[in-house]
């Protein structure tokens, strides 16, 4: 009983958490990147307090580690290339799209739930 | 239809392992087939093997063990999670100089292609997190 | 049309209103663990605009003394409702 829906996108990961708080921001953009490595078209959408993710002069973390930045720095390299952020979590936060280190597509709540059904899989970080 | 769970949360600390092998537990009774549970983040802590709740209570490695023996579901704990949270299996622990063992089947230690392909896989993917 | 799960009270996390923005008009939203707290009268009103999309699991009310207590508005729906859910719709998100 699968669905035969054209989709645009295979894999849709949702990252909700900002870097070094916790291991969720890692954890998704690992998942991300392992699907794009097998080949799989994914996009990643920072929502909340994840588009702090994409805070530009980020250094290591409390014990010196390395963090997600340099990884995200090369998500060209891994073919992701989708890059979609909440409007609601920048202007939450007071930033703008201007404001990240990467470009991204920035979406408000119609266009957000759309991309939800554009996507094969959706994966909650 | 072919199911797969994903599990995020670690047992007792929150609900989403009572909520995932509950939710499990339907699935087959409705004959539905359950391919696998893929234990990530936190959830990787379902695999403790020296897990040891008080009787009364319910003892989640021991039933995701059970429900993997007699539904033949797949039980895939994502390998780097395990390892940084102290999981690991005899291979593992060897590979480590590790003295115990924290893992064993039927829990597989695995890597994340195999979460993605059971999503690209399966009919319906349903996460529970914490 | 999707189904989109919440676990947490709209009292006590902001997760519901993520939910919400990611739901298109035919979505539904099924409450389970804690987040069955938003099927309450009191505070089903986060949930405004799902008339007749939003469900609550009854397993998860019981245990929390909840049962009888449930907004109108609310279909409680136990496990296998729950499996149901899951297979009407294309896919399942879930918040938490």
């Amino acid at each position: 009983m699968q669905d035969h829906h054209h989709y645009d996108s295979d894999l849709l990961v949702i990252l909700r958490h900002g870097p070094h708080g916790s291991s969720w921001l890692k954890e998704g953009l690992d998942a991300a990147l392992v699907a794009a490595a097998f080949g799989r078209r994914v996009s990643l959408l920072f929502m909340g307090e994840g588009v702090t993710a994409l805070m530009p002069c980020q250094k290591k973390g409390p014990l010196g580690q390395k963090g997600t930045a340099e990884t995200l720095e090369m998500l060209e390299m891994y073919d992701i290339d989708s890059l979609l952020v909440e409007e609601q979590g920048l202007s939450c936060l007071g930033l703008s799209s201007d404001d990240l280190m990467l470009e991204v597509t920035s979406l408000s709540p119609p266009a957000l739930a759309r991309v939800f059904a554009e996507h094969r899989l959706v994966l909650t970080f | 239809m072919r199911y797969a769970i994903l599990l995020m949360g670690a047992p007792y600390s929150d609900q989403a392992s009572h909520s995932a092998l509950r939710f499990a537990h339907a699935l087959v009774a409705r004959g539905h087939c359950l391919e696998a549970v893929f234990f990530y983040h936190d959830g990787v802590h379902n695999a403790a093997r020296l897990a040891a709740p008080p009787q009364d209570e319910p003892h989640l490695v021991d039933a995701w063990a059970g429900l993997a023996n007699e539904h033949r579901v797949a039980l895939q704990v994502c390998i780097a999670a395990a390892l940084r949270r102290g999981l690991l299996d005899e291979r593992e622990a060897a590979r480590h100089g590790k003295d115990g063992v924290s893992v064993q089947a039927p829990f597989e230690l695995t890597g994340l292609g195999q979460l993605v392909d059971l999503g690209m896989r399966c009919d319906r993917l349903v996460t529970f997190g914490p | 049309m999707l189904l989109h799960v919440v676990n947490r009270s709209p009292a006590t996390s902001r997760v519901y209103q993520q939910a919400l923005s990611g739901m298109s008009p035919d979505d539904r939203l099924l409450l389970i663990e804690d987040g069955v707290q938003g099927a309450l009268p009191q505070l089903v009103r986060y949930y405004a605009g799902l008339e007749g999309r939003l469900f609550a699991l009854k397993e998860d009310l019981e245990s929390r003394g909840l049962l009888g207590h449930c907004d109108a508005s609310v279909q409680v729906v136990d496990v296998d409702g729950f499996v149901d859910l899951t297979e009407e719709a294309e896919r399942t998100v879930s918040w938490y």
